[in-house]
């Protein structure tokens, strides 16, 4: 199993989180810890998420790419792989 | 360019319709939705009463795919939304452009368990390409735009908005707002042109396989020029049937569970496979690491989560196939290679000689095949006979052949017929049905009733779920668990009591002029066709196999 952590910029929409949530347990991805936030003056989210699978993380930053109210994302290698609080 | 005058929510909804020049709309009324009903009183875009929420999904489908156009279907909340979601489902799995707009109740009363109340926007997440709820009347129109712009733009998909009742009722200005183009927020890379040239000159047994997405993309005309210029042997998806002349020399059939032994064999072969708008789905490949096993692999997609999801992608070409097929469309040297293709496809041409006098249902989807007028669009269900209409008949377009790819719904049949006839009212419209799946939207015939659509069914009837029972045969060890269908309703009184003219028939003797008096009827018809029960899909590959190891008979 293998440790992933995303970084995640998208529009303020309605359920954003809910549909990367979705799409991350759907393609195979165990959530280990979330962290997100909105920039009031931006309205842009920022959403830190650790997951895990035997899954090539392409996979899952392909899909969620997907997703039409995102804006980036991006694989943190260098974060330290442990739950987010 | 904005008017002065004020609208409601649900007269805004259908001048934005008409915007996006929407005609025809699916749908079943209810409390949540009635402020949109009551503005269609004065609209002028047409509106087909189903039978049941999800024939209204599937006309709408069956719309789209028939169009090319958006199919556009309405729900009220709670169970006329549910009764949406396979429909939806069905839509996302085969790209389908559809804009589904489902009533709600009033924001006030939101997340209070109210009559008919569900969360049809959580609901949607996982069937449909984007969703939307509306709980601000200034954001109706806007929404609404973008809800066609995403159905349409890119890998095509159904959209849901949800407008609560009160926005419907709400009063706001009639803003008609100018026609807006997703901007692609993903950039893709360019085509990697070069390397796939390198591998289409070094490729000694290429085989293009066709997927759904050339359909999608438009892209008919490029890609049968790219084959011919390049004369690389031909398979098909189920859904990109259609997409290759039929007649192409080149051409071996469907590949996948039920495809032609040419097909598999000539895949299993190649050292390239071209794969053009396909997904590698499991019932294209059988056993993954073994499908086409010596080949190098160059992907068309319009969608960059495609690449290498299922197959890695020695070069991928990333966006519009009516731009990348002829940057690739180049003469190659492989005669050798066109001349055994074309030798396994006279080898194992499909055998229409069957003993007994009972009807063959191959036999039959062929013969009423030969006997469609051009331009006859065919939608099927989903089981035994789906199988046999792709293996049996010939489409000369995609849009000329409709069925349930990737969620495979029995059910989809009669209601895709149904938008299709709407769709193209002069074009003979055939749906190819089995007992089973035939049961599960038998009330749209009240529907092709109503609106005396000539749509012509041709009913499989083996008294069975011919395709389970066939797989409890082979791999469950003759179990028969609940397949049996002995106790079908009297099918042919069935449609009489929907004013449509049936007929039986059970023995090869009487199959021609069934099919003539069929085709010749001037309204709906349902031609009940009589098979043994115990008739199989050949050829089988079983699940988890390589393709070349298919069954051809027990």
């Amino acid at each position: 199993m293998n440790n992933y952590q995303l970084m995640i910029k998208a529009d303020d929409k309605q359920v954003v989180l809910e549909r990367i949530l979705q799409v991350a347990r759907y393609r195979g991805f165990l959530i280990s810890g979330i962290h997100a936030q909105v920039n009031t003056g931006t309205n842009i989210g920022t959403i830190e998420l650790l997951v895990r699978s035997e899954r090539p993380i392409e996979l899952l930053v392909d899909q969620i790419n997907k997703l039409i109210d995102i804006k980036e994302v991006k694989v943190d290698n260098s974060a330290p792989q442990q739950c987010i609080a | 360019m904005a008017t002065e005058k004020k609208l409601t929510g649900g007269s805004l909804l259908f001048n934005v319709l008409e915007q996006h020049g929407v005609e025809h709309v699916f749908g079943y009324p209810g409390g949540a939705i009635m402020p949109i009903y009551d503005a269609l009183y004065d609209s002028n875009v047409e509106h087909f009463l189903c039978r049941h929420e999800q024939g209204a999904a599937f006309s709408a489908v069956g719309y789209a795919r028939a169009s090319g156009k958006v199919g556009v279907c309405f729900a009220t909340s709670g169970p006329g939304a549910t009764n949406l979601i396979t429909g939806l489902a069905d839509a996302l799995a085969d790209s389908i452009p559809v804009v589904a707009i489902t009533g709600q109740v009033a924001t006030s009363a939101m997340g209070s368990d109210a009559f008919q109340e569900i969360d049809i926007f959580g609901l949607s997440l996982a069937c449909t390409k984007h969703s939307f709820q509306v709980t601000d009347i200034n954001d109706l129109a806007k929404v609404l735009h973008q809800a066609f712009a995403i159905a349409l733009e890119g890998r095509q998909g159904p959209v849901l908005v949800d407008i609560p009742k009160d926005v419907q009722l709400a009063e706001v200005n009639g803003c008609l707002d100018e026609l807006v183009s997703l901007k692609n927020k993903v950039k893709l890379p360019p085509a990697n042109v070069g390397s796939a040239i390198a591998l289409l000159n070094q490729a000694k047994q290429p085989v293009l396989y066709v997927g759904g997405g050339v359909g999608m993309a438009n892209a008919v005309d490029e890609l049968r020029e790219f084959a011919s210029i390049t004369g690389v042997p031909s398979v098909s998806t189920l859904k990109g049937l259609g997409a290759i002349d039929p007649e192409d020399e080149n051409y071996l059939g469907m590949l996948g569970m039920h495809g032609t032994k040419a097909a598999n064999l000539a895949v299993q072969q190649c050292d390239l496979l071209i794969a053009v708008g396909a997904r590698f789905d499991d019932r294209v490949t059988g056993k993954l690491n073994e499908f086409a096993p010596n080949a190098k692999v160059i992907h068309f997609d319009i969608d960059t989560a495609e690449i290498n999801k299922r197959r890695v992608a020695d070069a991928a070409i990333l966006g519009d196939l009516k731009v990348n097929l002829p940057a690739l469309a180049i003469p190659l040297s492989i005669a050798t290679w066109q001349g055994k293709c074309q030798q396994m496809k006279v080898d194992f041409a499909w055998d229409y000689n069957h003993p007994g006098e009972s009807i063959f249902a191959p036999a039959v989807l062929k013969e009423v095949s030969d006997k469609m007028p051009k331009n006859t669009c065919v939608t099927t269900d989903v089981g035994q006979h789906q199988m046999w209409a792709a293996q049996h008949m010939l489409f000369d377009d995609p849009s000329n052949f409709l069925t349930s790819g990737g969620m495979g719904t029995m059910g989809f049949g009669v209601p895709a017929a149904v938008g299709a006839q709407v769709s193209r009212p002069t074009d003979c419209i055939v749906a190819v049905s089995g007992d089973g799946s035939f049961m599960m939207n038998v009330q749209e015939l009240s529907t092709i009733k109503r609106f005396q659509l000539p749509v012509k069914i041709v009913l499989i009837d083996n008294a069975k779920l011919g395709m389970v029972r066939q797989w409890q045969d082979l791999f469950f060890n003759g179990r028969l668990s609940e397949t049996d269908l002995a106790d079908n309703p009297d099918f042919v009184m069935l449609a009489n009591a929907f004013d449509i003219k049936a007929k039986l028939i059970s023995k090869k003797s009487e199959v021609s002029d069934a099919i003539e008096d069929m085709m010749n009827h001037d309204g709906p018809y349902l031609l009940q066709v009589k098979i043994n029960a115990q008739d199989n899909v050949w050829p089988l590959v079983p699940p988890n196999t390589a393709n070349d190891k298919m069954m051809e008979s027990t």
